[in-house]
């Protein structure tokens, strides 16, 4: 060998000097020109905030204030009434008093609460279900020996490839076919195989020691119990990786919920919103409504990813860089 | 021993005490099958059924008991390529959509990543603000954008003009604004989830390199180029097939922003209409399920075509040096 220290002692060195990957020049001063450097970045976090805090502050306009032109940048009062205006009488109409967000579709059981309840409801059993069943088949594809395996595998692994409109109308007719158009059905089945999760699981488990499956199974295990026990724990930081993509990428899910859904109660949030863009179309008045009805949309996936932030961002760097 | 014993996995032989590995039986399926079935039903049999419709004519007329009506070869697709002016001008949308997206966005991220790389307070929070729109639903955002981009007065970015005194511009019917608008609302959603991936590139390059750097008198030019640049090419390539991918199935924007009247996409003539909304229009507006299905399968062929030409000129570039 022609190098001093041996391949370990390298990789032990690397992983000592690797540090938070910045790397700052002793013999470079910090000089007042890079701090003036920063001010395009600031700039540019004024964009990335504004459009959220005209959601939120425009949702918070009256009908009246929402018409000045040009618009005001902080509203004059803050007021409720595109959400709810205690002032709305369906039977008589008055200038500046707009149906408010929860005092729509009144032929509708619960009004707009239905959307997010669907939403809630396709989302959560979607993220459950994909996983479990994902978890499952990247068990055995990682730990099991059997014929077809590989083959199995590689269908799943190119199926990646294919953009998923490809199938779209086909699953439509599908849908269709069994009378799932407009039910959760539609929503919730045809979403849970989900390739990439078991890809990613499958990519995962390969890290983790046969032996600790096979030595189960010597203490005599059944495959259940071993998945159970020792598989699921050891995937966690895994799903919980993978549930926070899954929940995310399904609530915001637009074009299936989109064909498959024709009558207004099986709406999603998405839908619903697009729907009721659609149906007050340039109408200055109902801006209010409908900016606080995307905030109400946004708001749960914000706050998903501020309360698990850590898993996320390991998440993204595990996926997209193994 | 009796057959079902022997056939569950938790069994261990008497004799010896041990199992072979491969003895997995019954539960190896049992596992397996709710993935595989759902997968074949709702994954592999449409893409097939996709390629086989896209060879007939399927349309409202033509289906009396819904079903397909006879083959016609390569006639949707030689329609598609030959004749059909609007799948033309999504095609020629679309590349210069994904064109101006992905080569901005690579350029945004890596920008944004490189200037909050340093880990203090205020980049980490800067990072999450920029990150902020991959989580957030698109279509709330794309009302934003509808609002900011209106072409009254009442339109934000009118109304910033308007103290320049620049009369309110119609920004949503201006042929030749679509594209960039569209562009412009994909770095905004896009450039922060680019930059989470460059950051973890650029923390996977040992602090050692650039030491050695700097001791051998190399400037900060020269470390971007001879080091950061050279190291994160994997992370480029993943960013940017991924980046393509994506940009060509854009849909939500169009559909929002630019309705053509009734029952139809793309705005004024067709300025900003793209291939999934092309897609979307063809099969549920028009319900011509043969020829979407075509379309749907040209995205794939190009998307294909096109990740292969960036892995292999990616690849060729590393074989060069």
């Amino acid at each position: 060998m022609s190098t001093l220290l041996s391949k370990a002692e390298i990789k032990r060195n690397d992983k000592l000097m690797e540090r938070s990957g910045s790397f700052k020049n002793p013999f470079e001063r910090q000089s007042r020109a890079s701090k003036l450097r920063r001010i395009p970045i600031y700039l540019l976090t004024v964009v990335m905030i504004a459009p959220y805090y005209w959601m939120i502050t425009s949702s918070l306009k009256s009908v009246k204030e929402l018409q000045v032109v040009p618009p005001t940048l902080f509203p004059k009062k803050l007021i409720w009434g595109n959400y709810y205006d205690t002032r709305f009488n369906p039977t008589s109409f008055q200038q500046d008093v707009m149906q408010g967000l929860f005092q729509r579709y009144p032929d509708l059981k619960f009004g707009f609460f239905r959307f997010m309840m669907n939403s809630f409801f396709v989302n959560i059993s979607i993220t459950c279900l994909t996983l479990f069943i994902g978890s499952l088949a990247a068990y055995v594809v990682s730990k099991h020996r059997f014929k077809g395996k590989k083959g199995i595998y590689l269908v799943i692994i190119g199926s990646m490839m294919i953009p998923w409109q490809v199938g779209l109308i086909p699953g439509f007719l599908l849908m269709d076919k069994f009378g799932w158009l407009n039910t959760f059905w539609a929503y919730i089945v045809p979403a849970l195989p989900k390739a990439f999760i078991v890809f990613f699981l499958t990519q995962y488990l390969t890290s983790i020691p046969d032996e600790l499956v096979e030595a189960a199974r010597i203490d005599g295990a059944t495959e259940f119990t071993i998945y159970f026990r020792i598989i699921l724990p050891l995937l966690k930081p895994a799903l919980i990786a993978m549930m926070i993509f899954t929940a995310i990428g399904e609530w915001n899910n637009f074009l299936w919920p989109l064909i498959i859904t024709t009558s207004q109660d099986m709406a999603t949030l998405p839908v619903a919103l697009a729907n009721l863009k659609n149906s007050g179309a340039g109408n200055i008045g109902t801006q209010g409504v409908i900016m606080g009805a995307s905030l109400i949309t946004s708001i749960p996936t914000i706050a998903l990813y501020f309360a698990t932030q850590k898993h996320f961002i390991r998440g993204i760097a595990l996926s997209g860089l193994k | 021993m009796p057959k079902s014993v022997k056939e569950s996995t938790g069994d261990v032989s008497r004799k010896t005490g041990f199992r072979k590995f491969s003895d997995v039986g019954i539960s190896t399926y049992l596992m397996l099958s709710p993935f595989v079935l759902l997968f074949i039903v709702f994954s592999v049999y449409p893409v097939l059924a996709s390629l086989r419709l896209s060879f007939m004519r399927y349309n409202a007329i033509c289906n009396p008991d819904q079903s397909p009506c006879g083959s016609v070869g390569f006639g949707n697709y030689a329609t598609l390529i030959f004749h059909d002016d609007r799948f033309h001008k999504a095609l020629s949308n679309t590349a210069i959509y994904v064109v101006g997206a992905v080569i901005l966005g690579m350029i945004a991220s890596l920008s944004l990543a490189l200037s909050l790389q340093e880990d203090t307070k205020s980049n980490r929070i800067l990072r999450v603000i920029f990150f902020l729109p991959s989580v957030t639903s698109g279509i709330a955002v794309v009302l934003v954008w509808g609002w900011v981009f209106r072409g009254d007065g009442v339109g934000l970015l009118n109304a910033m003009l308007s103290v320049f005194g620049v009369h309110p511009i119609e920004w949503l019917a201006t042929t030749w604004m679509a594209i960039p608008i569209l562009i412009f609302m994909s770095l905004w959603g896009g450039a922060g989830f680019g930059m989470i991936l460059f950051l973890a590139g650029l923390n996977s390059i040992p602090a050692m390199y650039y030491e050695a750097a700097v001791i051998d008198g190399a400037g900060p030019k020269q470390r971007f180029r001879y080091i950061t640049l050279p190291l994160l090419r994997p992370v480029m390539v993943y960013v940017g097939i991924t980046g393509i991918i994506g940009a060509f199935q854009i849909f939500e924007g169009v559909y929002l922003l630019f309705p053509t009247s009734v029952g139809s996409i793309g705005g004024l003539r067709d300025m900003a209409l793209m291939i999934v909304p092309y897609l979307y229009d063809s099969g549920f507006n028009k319900f011509r399920l043969g020829y979407a299905s075509a379309i749907a399968w040209v995205l794939f062929a190009i998307i294909f075509i096109v990740s292969m030409i960036n892995l292999k000129l990616t690849r060729s570039l590393e074989d060069l040096k």
